[in-house]
């Protein structure tokens, strides 16, 4: 009993990350910054439809008009059709004006992101998680 | 010290197990079942026959598993909540979830924690494995998960000769030829992830045996390994528009005792598709070990 109960600090630290984990969305924050988020507006270049996760290419336009372009990760395909959505519903019109609550990434690498929520131009939306100041 | 260390990490990835469960569980009990798109009791419907007098295992079935950690949510403007949705108080999303894989609650989730239980001197590898999962773990880098991680099939195609199980996971499209006309196993083949499968009938209950898995897959989550003997008898039971299925692992050289899966499906009216591709992109990007549970 007590060889047990000398496994309950680990245990409890074990399921503090567990738990901050799984709030966090799972391994979002193992390569996000899910305490950091950034809005981006642009519109959507391209989506690949792939697992695990999906990746929509978002053109923004800086100050100086320079333009660059986004990866910005979300959920896998499943996930998305089970909730009713496809590659052509994330895309989005041409041109559309696109605004994207995203969580950045932890190492550090410029323009990747998670989407935590994309907004599009009539002001639907899709929450795909990761952030809270995104849902 | 290493001894006790080790039983700590047995129990920990067993308490962490059965808080997922609960989590996930529990997601699930909150989410509010669509009137009329579901059955209470899938059960307690007939169950059909073939011709052979067998039980009809064709059809669609969901397992309420997998990555639908949680229920998406449409709006009326038609805003979809997918992941990290508050309370629902919209209508369910609309596309294939209506009635379909992912937007009515689940079956019900094992009720214990469960993981294998290892001998005591390959309780240092499991660790290892464990902690550099986000290394170790092939399902990670697109590779088929192997049975029974891959979880039940979603689709099951029945004739009086061979069982087809089909499975739309997120690393692919994957299929299991089940010949129940009384075949041995096949001979020569080489191993693979998903092995080489049998079946029999006892009474109303299918049993596929499985041989000759390679050694890349794990039997579940968080470092499960498996050797190259490993067995794995599956069993399934259809009861009205739902099946009991188990899946056992038996691998002796490195398994104190047999290792058993339950899991619930029920029939359901979704079509499979064709998975899109699996392409990895973020290992080079995570810079810890932290990763999400892998179920299927």
């Amino acid at each position: 009993m007590r060889h047990r109960l000398s496994c309950l600090p680990a245990v409890l630290a074990v399921l503090l990350v567990a738990a901050s984990i799984a709030f966090a969305h799972h391994s979002v924050a193992g390569q996000f910054d899910t305490s950091k988020s950034v809005t981006l507006k642009g519109s959507i270049a391209k989506v690949e439809w792939i697992n695990p996760h999906i990746y929509v290419y978002l053109d923004v336009k800086d100050a100086d008009g320079t333009v660059a372009t986004w990866a910005l990760e979300t959920l896998p395909t499943r996930m998305m059709r089970q909730a009713g959505l496809s590659k052509e519903s994330v895309i989005g019109s041409p041109g559309e004006l696109i605004t994207v609550v995203a969580v950045p990434a932890r190492d550090g690498t410029k323009h990747l992101a998670w989407i935590s929520k994309i907004t599009y131009a009539d002001g639907r939306f899709y929450a795909l998680g990761g952030n809270a100041n995104g849902q | 010290m290493t001894h006790r260390f080790l039983n700590c990490f047995v129990v920990t990835v067993a308490v962490v197990f059965a808080a997922s469960y609960a989590m996930v569980s529990d997601i699930h009990a909150q989410a509010p079942v669509p009137a009329g798109t579901r059955d209470a009791n899938p059960a307690s419907k007939p169950t059909p026959h073939l011709a052979d007098g067998r039980p009809d295992l064709n059809g669609t079935w969901e397992h309420g598993r997998g990555f639908a950690f949680g229920r998406a949510q449409t709006l009326p403007d038609g805003s979809v909540c997918v992941l990290g949705c508050p309370e629902a108080t919209a209508a369910p999303a609309r596309g294939n979830a209506a009635g379909g894989r992912g937007g009515a609650a689940a079956p019900a989730a094992p009720a214990a924690p469960n993981f294998p239980k290892y001998k005591p001197e390959f309780l240092p590898k499991v660790k290892d494995l464990s902690d550099r999962q986000v290394q170790t773990d092939t399902v990670l880098q697109c590779q088929p998960p192997g049975v029974p991680r891959i979880g039940p099939p979603a689709k099951i195609v029945q004739n009086a000769h061979e069982v087809v199980f089909l499975y739309d996971d997120v690393n692919g499209s994957f299929f299991r030829i089940v010949p129940t006309d009384g075949r041995p196993h096949r001979k020569g083949l080489p191993p693979s992830y998903l092995g080489d499968a049998i079946g029999h009938w006892e009474g109303d209950t299918l049993v596929v045996e499985t041989l000759n898995f390679n050694e890349d897959t794990w039997l579940i989550d968080n470092g499960a390994f498996h050797t190259k003997d490993l067995k794995i008898v599956e069993r399934l039971r259809r009861v009205g528009d739902a099946i009991e299925y188990q899946a056992t692992a038996q691998d002796p050289a490195v398994l104190v005792e047999p290792w058993t899966r339950a899991q619930a499906l029920r029939l359901s009216d979704h079509e499979l598709e064709e998975s899109a591709r699996c392409e990895d992109r973020d290992l080079e990007h995570v810079i810890d070990g932290s990763h999400h549970d892998n179920p299927r």
